[in-house]
């Protein structure tokens, strides 16, 4: 019998246990501290963990533990999730950065479809975004229900991205980077000069219900009561979860192998059966259907939209996670989004130039780390004949 | 009527930067591939170089002849310089990297580049007013106002496309620039340095990028640190309308571009906001319809 | 020019092309050219550098578009039709510079080739995940089999990344997967090319194998090996500057004058 024949011993758990946990306190840690000094200490703790970790072999064990056992792997985030929410249930603002980490992580997801899978230069992820928001604060005071004005929020990006699909198609990666590039820069101007977007200022809109629930409301669990933030972590949470499942089921797929074929080789592609048009489609639709949804909720959240949240600065921002990250690993896209959004925002001391140390930040990294935080694995569609 | 001629006038300046800014991107890419986004940013270096420039000229006393000298040549050298470092340390590295990153990289180092005068340059965040130093006033033609610096200044705005066309067809430089962008392996096995040849061109490129920021400054009497984002944009998609690698095509696209502003800035002055919209949809069009530019973009494919 | 060796293969021509000119700008890449390949043969297309070889693959693949004339394949026009329903009218082809997609798994780059009869539905794929898997494990074991024959050590590495292979192995890859989808007819474009006398031989006889086992399946091969063309070919038609010179078994190919005028240049 051959090697492949026999079955792999499977990984073990305790490593993948230990992760979560430690992932968990070391984010409740991160939002609740604000004395910078604590928290610069904390950071490099933190750093040194990651790196050691990554020395000594604990990443490869811990991805191949979730790969192994992807039901024991969904309990504990759950679980992890509710220590999470515990822990910051009176930290409002830390309940609204992870909700922020987590919209911008779900879009930068669908940008790994789009540019990880299949290739297409995406720089107007934020535009995108916007477009689900817009869509929101728009059709809410029109009395459509909130679940709905989430798919809307989708669809609408969609619709705007056919626009786009044309110059996307092209082979050549910097016509798609000029017209999503163009698009990012005019979309504010549209929105800028328009009063019925609300011009610069722009709109204002009513918090989320979800069937009969509203989100003002706090929640109990386990005895703790939660700040009614922590609704709309758990709305992105839910929604992230699902767009990791699904961009893991398009991975490990036909479509998966098909899109990797049209971004490696076009020529080899077509040549052997392959629509090239209809795969960079497919990917550029998902991508900016999960972004247009993320883009609704976040504007509920937040409870206004203007075009100003919205640049082509943070369409950028969302390419350089998805490459930090290591470009077509869904997994990294997480800590990546985690550290650009986070940081700023609790460094005090580096917010006049967070701009420019993000700039150099993500330069050394493609420079050193051409492959991101987390490569991305090998593909390996073998099953177990039944 | 005139004012319509005021507007092609206005419209002659900017595609002389535009066509200055998009010879630069379409050098770039014909030698190396690179989509080089730093370039408005590097354009923008020179022109606050200039600024200090005549800052300091103007405050020893020197006369204006020599001033605006000092405003053109320290513009040219400081962007010169910018534009060879970051060719030397990041793009040269980096050559063999999949083309997402290295357009992200060049992304971010325009970021750096803006960042680093806006938050180090006295007063950074706010536009600076950039003195007058050519005559002013202008000639009165039937109701239009020609400006005296408008005048001059496109006048070296084309002489300078011309000298850089110039170096790049007739100069023995230029031969082996044009030698690597067509096939650099052979190019190297012919003799040609290559590293000093990328070196140079890369300088040349913001050379003239740094004159187009002094031009800037000197017509528009104002500059600000975010200037040379759209700049850069926008001399990225007359690149591209003009097929990239194509001198003739960049200097044509960047006219062009600046024509599209203006017929909408003539047309329909209320809707000049929209001047920007109308261009790059008309930009996206073309290079939708022709997606190898106006003139044949290089560089096809062997099967 | 004998016919009668030819005209006892089977009968009816699986690929007719007749005056095909392809053109760039200025250059006359293939110039009024008639070939016809019989079912079942191997039809060997030889020919100086740039004499048009590749190009005439790439034209009968839709990667280049013709200028003019046509080509028929099992009876259809597929004259400047897309790449992509080639496939599925049963042509496979591999290239000159290998084009497999490295950073995938020797699976991933198999299935690519078997395109036309996996189903890429979105419910099949990300809904009902066990047919899918059920799908993917027939593939896996067809895969294997098809490999076995090459070498038995590389069917072990069907989930290795393409990139760790060597370059023989790679070649073997390739031409996996132009056969795993069961074509009609073949284009090889220089197996061979960069493998010394004895690794070719051995090549050879592992894709006359696999050939067998498929049902004496249609091949057109481009080849500089001239052993080669002489062992495995029916019939040859030799190109030059894109026009056909010459056209009969080897031998008498290789006798003509005007061929070796061709190769050798003017005496």
């Amino acid at each position: 019998m051959s090697i492949s024949m026999q079955s792999r011993r499977k990984a073990a758990i305790w490593p993948l246990a230990i992760a979560v946990a430690l992932s968990a306190a070391a984010l409740i840690a991160l939002l609740s501290i604000d004395d910078q000094i604590t928290l610069g200490v904390t950071l490099g703790v933190i750093a040194a963990g990651c790196v050691l970790a990554a020395r000594f072999g604990a990443v490869a064990a811990t991805e191949a533990a979730g790969a192994d056992h992807p039901f024991v792997l969904r309990v504990l985030v759950v679980l992890a999730a509710i220590a999470v929410l515990i822990g910051l249930r009176n930290d409002n603002f830390g309940l609204l950065m992870v909700t922020t980490v987590l919209i911008y992580a779900t879009v930068c997801i669908g940008l790994t479809i789009q540019m990880g899978y299949a290739g297409l230069f995406n720089f107007a992820g934020a535009a995108f975004l916007g477009i689900g928001g817009y869509t929101a604060a728009l059709l809410g005071p029109k009395g459509v229900p909130d679940l709905l004005l989430l798919a809307l929020g989708g669809f609408a990006a969609v619709v705007v991205g056919s626009l786009l699909l044309l110059p996307v198609l092209r082979t050549r990666g910097h016509y798609a980077a000029l017209a999503t590039l163009a698009f990012s820069i005019l979309f504010n101007v549209f929105l800028d000069a328009n009063d019925i977007f609300g011009g610069p200022q722009g709109l204002k809109l009513q918090g989320m219900v979800l069937f009969g629930w509203d989100f003002t409301n706090d929640i109990t669990i386990a005895g703790y009561t939660i700040s009614s933030y922590a609704n709309y972590a758990i709305l992105a949470g839910l929604l992230t979860a699902a767009a990791m499942m699904l961009t893991g089921f398009i991975d490990r797929s036909w479509i998966g192998v098909w899109l990797d074929a049209v971004r490696l080789d076009e020529v080899a592609a077509s040549v052997f059966g392959l629509k090239i048009g209809r795969w960079k489609i497919a990917a550029f639709t998902i991508g900016n259907f999960f972004a247009g949804v993320m883009g609704a909720l976040y504007a509920k959240m937040t409870g206004f939209i203007a075009p100003s949240n919205f640049t082509f600065g943070d369409s950028l921002t969302m390419v350089s996670i998805v490459i930090l990250g290591g470009i077509g690993n869904r997994w990294g896209v997480l800590p990546a989004a985690l550290i650009v959004v986070l940081l700023p925002e609790k460094l005090q001391f580096i917010q006049e130039y967070r701009f420019l140390l993000f700039s150099i930040l993500v330069i050394i990294i493609l420079v050193a780390w051409p492959d991101g935080l987390i490569a991305r694995r090998l593909r390996k569609l073998e099953f177990a004949r039944r | 009527m005139a004012a319509v001629f005021q507007h092609i006038l206005n419209g002659l300046m900017q595609g002389t930067i535009y066509g200055l800014v998009a010879m630069g991107f379409t050098i770039f890419f014909g030698v190396m591939n690179v989509i080089k986004f730093s370039h408005g940013d590097v354009l923008t270096f020179g022109a606050f170089a200039a600024i200090v420039a005549v800052w300091t000229t103007s405050g020893l006393g020197l006369p204006i002849w020599l001033q605006v000298i000092f405003v053109f040549l320290a513009a040219m050298l400081v962007s010169a310089v910018a534009g060879a470092a970051i060719s030397h340390f990041l793009i040269m590295p980096l050559r063999n990297a999949p083309p997402l990153n290295m357009l992200l990289m060049t992304m971010m180092t325009g970021t750096v580049l803006r960042e680093t005068i806006r938050l180090f340059f006295p007063n950074g965040t706010n536009s600076q007013r950039f003195p007058e130093l050519l005559p002013v006033g202008g000639l009165n033609i039937g109701g239009v106002f020609i400006r005296y610096d408008g005048m001059i200044l496109i006048a070296s705005g084309i002489a300078s496309i011309a000298i850089v066309h110039w170096i790049i067809v007739h100069t023995r430089f230029g031969l082996a620039v044009r030698a690597v962008a067509e096939d650099s392996e052979t190019a190297r096995t012919m003799g040609i340095n290559f590293s000093r040849t990328i070196l140079l061109t890369f300088a040349l490129g913001s050379i003239t990028a740094g004159f187009a920021g002094a031009l800037f400054g000197l017509y528009y009497s104002e500059i600000n640190y975010g200037m040379g984002l759209l700049l850069a944009i926008i001399g990225f998609s007359a690149a591209i309308v003009g097929g990239l690698g194509n001198i003739w095509g960049a200097i044509l696209g960047g006219y062009l571009f600046a024509g599209l502003q203006t017929f909408v800035v003539a047309a329909a002055p209320s809707m000049s906001d929209y001047k920007n919209v109308f261009a790059f949809i008309c930009v996206i069009a073309l290079i939708t319809l022709r997606p190898t530019g106006l003139i044949a973009e290089r560089k096809a494919e062997r099967v | 020019m004998t016919r009668t060796a030819r005209e006892t293969a089977s009968s009816a021509p699986l690929l007719v092309a007749q005056g095909l000119s392809v053109r760039f700008g200025g250059l006359l890449a293939l110039n009024a050219l008639d070939v016809e390949v019989r079912r079942g043969e191997i039809l060997g297309l030889i020919g100086p550098n740039g004499s048009g070889k590749t190009t005439f693959f790439n034209v009968i693949s839709g990667v280049y578009s013709a200028s003019a004339g046509s080509v028929h394949f099992d009876g259809v026009d597929i004259t400047n039709v897309k790449p992509h329903y080639l496939a599925a009218h049963g042509l496979a082809r591999t290239f000159q510079r290998s084009r497999l997609c490295l950073p995938l798994s020797v699976f991933d780059n198999l299935a690519l080739g078997a395109v036309g009869q996996l189903n890429s539905g979105f419910m099949h794929n990300l809904i009902s995940r066990s047919a899918f898997r059920a799908e993917a494990s027939k593939l896996a074991e067809e895969a294997r089999e098809l490999l076995r024959v090459f070498n038995p050590v590389l069917a072990d590495k069907l989930f290795e990344p393409t990139i760790s292979l060597g370059m023989i192995d790679r070649r073997r890859v390739e031409i996996c997967r132009a056969l795993i989808g069961k074509p009609k007819l073949v284009l090889l474009d220089e197996p061979s090319a960069g493998m010394t006398h004895d690794e070719t031989d051995m090549f050879m006889n592992e894709i006359l194998q696999v050939r067998k086992s498929l049902g004496d399946l249609t091949i057109i091969i481009v080849e500089h090996e001239m052993n080669l063309i002489e062992r495995v070919t029916s019939h040859c038609v030799v190109l030059n500057y894109g026009k056909k010179i010459c056209e009969g078994q080897f031998k008498e190919v290789a006798a003509d004058p005007v061929v070796r005028e061709a190769y050798l240049g003017q005496s």
